[in-house]
């Protein structure tokens, strides 16, 4: 282990061996000094900041001045308050309908890339495109498009006569969380058509041979072969979206910032709005904690799935 | 039997061909409306009767954009950021995935799990703590404050991406290299990284993007207008100015174009990248 490593190339075996040799020797040494940048940038941005939130959460803190322990008084605080239970069910109602139309979508586009058609590369790069888009730049091409008096909605529905006057999508109680919804769907679908096509593309052509030799149609096909052979795929898919969608702020931050009447307010925002606009860190920081217990059990999950796959 | 799975066939692509329609339509709208609204005189933008397409195409808008708002900065700051973080994700991943999949120590498997839990943690968890930690590191309103933060979710997907890669390549290769007197940095650079291109290029990809796209730290982190980026700095053309949409669609196309060009250059390799969900959406 000592001198044995250096190499033949004439090295008087007395001298003191330089810290790098000796480092570039040992196997642990080496994997430590390679690990170290990563553990240095993820303890200090990542595994630090997770405590320091929980432990904020049990404080009341602003901005330049010492947190003050106040226990569980945050918590209380909001769950008195029935506007916050409010911003939980919009947060479940936000990402179940999400995560579910960017399924159906996801999958139909997946399926139908999948058919044999001309051209198909050019489609699969149209289809595709929203995914490279920043979701900043959707929400502002979103936010003009809704706009009531020139958007491209009001523009075209009025020209066809369906509408006589522009509709506000994101003033009126009932459209605002689905307009904000459809765009959070426009931007996230590629995501799950990229999964769901390469999905589609592994399972094998000979169990559909097979099926079709004893007959089975279109629907059987798919119900019988697709869907069981797609089921890791869908729960990966659907999981990850779930931990991205219930706690990406953007479209609800440019679009309506939780308006109107707090009809459009998530947790995350919330917590956004809390810390930073009213400097309420320890609230903010509670309101994410709500959030937390739900996201663990899908990271949880997803990484003894992640592993699983990535194991052999 | 065979004329009925035939005419079963034809229905199917029939349907097919709609809906693919109907999904070309729906993604491309927005974009269209983005493009033709950067390309209209303010009489066609607002008014009484506004067209579906520019009737006098027109660069004014984009004129606008660069001589009288901040984009370039916004725009240069966002490069500076991008590709920071690019390099250094780059080389803390490679150098991390190499000491995880070729040098046995014990504890590996636990820190790869630990990286897996550190990139599923949602940013909107930690800007709260993290702009505590910023400020107390005087690294509030600079690139590097923002550099730093980033790593914090490029470096887990990045690394997890290559351990992928560089388990693949037989270790044979490396043993024959490091008889011949070859280090293990050297191994690393002259064998494992050159075989390694096109999951290097993936990694690069979802660096860039993924830093150039991001909202929340940059607008925890950054107050100070000559530092902002796109995406903080031009939410804010909605405040400066009343005419503002036509200016602000060319400055969304513009600022589209820099991940759409790797998206359509990096295409083939991506679809590589999607087991980890490369990309959160």
């Amino acid at each position: 282990m000592t001198t044995d490593n250096t190499d033949a190339g004439g090295v008087a075996y007395e001298q003191p061996i330089p810290l790098w040799e000796r480092i570039s020797n040992s196997r642990r040494a080496l994997a430590f000094v390679f690990l170290l940048p990563t553990i240095l940038v993820l303890s200090v941005v990542v595994v630090y900041p997770f405590f320091f939130a929980l432990s904020l959460s049990f404080q009341d803190k602003t901005p330049g001045v010492p947190g003050r322990w106040v226990g569980f008084a945050n918590y209380i605080e909001l769950f008195g308050n029935s506007e916050f239970l409010r911003i939980v069910y919009n947060t479940a109602f936000y990402t179940v309908v999400g995560v579910s139309l960017k399924f159906v979508l996801g999958l139909s586009a997946a399926l139908v890339l999948n058919q044999k058609r001309r051209f198909n590369n050019i489609y699969r790069t149209i289809l595709f495109v929203p995914w490279a888009i920043p979701t900043v730049i959707a929400s502002l091409t979103w936010l003009w498009v809704y706009n009531e008096f020139n958007g491209l909605l009001n523009v075209l529905f009025t020209q066809l006569g369906l509408i006589e006057y522009g509709v506000a999508w994101l003033a009126e109680p009932r459209l605002a969380m689905w307009a904000i919804i459809a765009v959070v769907v426009w931007n996230g679908t590629p995501f799950y058509t990229m999964h769901f096509l390469a999905g589609l593309q592994a399972i094998p052509k000979e169990l559909y041979e097979a099926a079709e030799i004893d007959g089975a149609g279109t629907v059987h096909k798919f119900l019988f072969i697709t869907v069981p052979s797609m089921r890791t795929v869908f729960t990966i898919t659907v999981m990850l979206s779930t931990v991205f969608t219930s706690t990406s702020i953007v479209v609800v931050n440019i679009l309506t910032n939780g308006a109107p009447a707090g009809l459009t307010q998530i947790l995350p925002n919330f917590s956004f709005n809390l810390a930073i606009a009213t400097g309420r860190m320890g609230l903010g920081s509670a309101v994410n904690m709500v959030l937390f217990p739900f996201l663990m059990i899908f990271i949880i999950l997803l990484t003894a799935r992640i592993l699983r796959k990535g194991g052999d | 039997m065979a004329m009925a799975r035939a005419r079963s066939e034809k229905i199917t692509r029939a349907i097919g061909s709609v809906v693919l329609v109907l999904l070309i339509v729906w993604t491309l709208a927005p974009l269209y409306w983005m493009v033709t609204t950067s390309l209209k005189m303010p009489d066609e933008i607002y008014g009484e009767d506004i067209p579906l397409w520019p009737r006098n195409p027109t660069l004014e808008n984009y004129r606008i954009l660069f001589e009288q708002t901040n984009f370039l900065m916004y725009f240069r700051n966002s490069l500076i950021v991008a590709c920071s973080t690019t390099v250094l994700s780059l080389v803390l991943s490679s150098l991390g995935a190499y000491a995880l999949t070729r040098l046995q120590f014990p504890g590996r498997r636990l820190f790869a799990r630990g990286l897996v839990y550190t990139y599923l943690m949602p940013e909107s968890l930690l800007f709260i703590p993290l702009l505590i930690i910023v400020v107390s590191l005087g690294l509030q309103n600079t690139h590097q404050g923002l550099v730093f933060a980033y790593l914090g979710f490029t470096v887990p997907f990045c690394t997890w991406l290559l351990m992928g890669y560089f388990m693949s390549i037989p270790i044979e290769l490396e043993e024959s290299a490091m008889t011949d007197g070859c280090s293990r940095l050297g191994v690393l650079y002259h064998i494992v990284l050159p075989l390694t291109v096109p999951a290097l290029a993936v990694v690069a990809f979802f660096s860039f993007t993924l830093s150039w796209n991001e909202f929340i730290y940059a607008s925890v982190l950054v107050s100070d207008v000559d530092v902002r980026t796109i995406p903080t700095g031009i939410p804010n053309f909605i405040v400066e100015d009343v005419f503002f949409w036509g200016p602000m669609m060319a400055s969304t196309l513009i600022s589209a174009i820099p991940p759409l060009v790797v998206y359509f250059f990096f295409q083939r390799y991506l679809i590589t990248g999607l087991t980890l969900g490369a990309v959160k959406g």
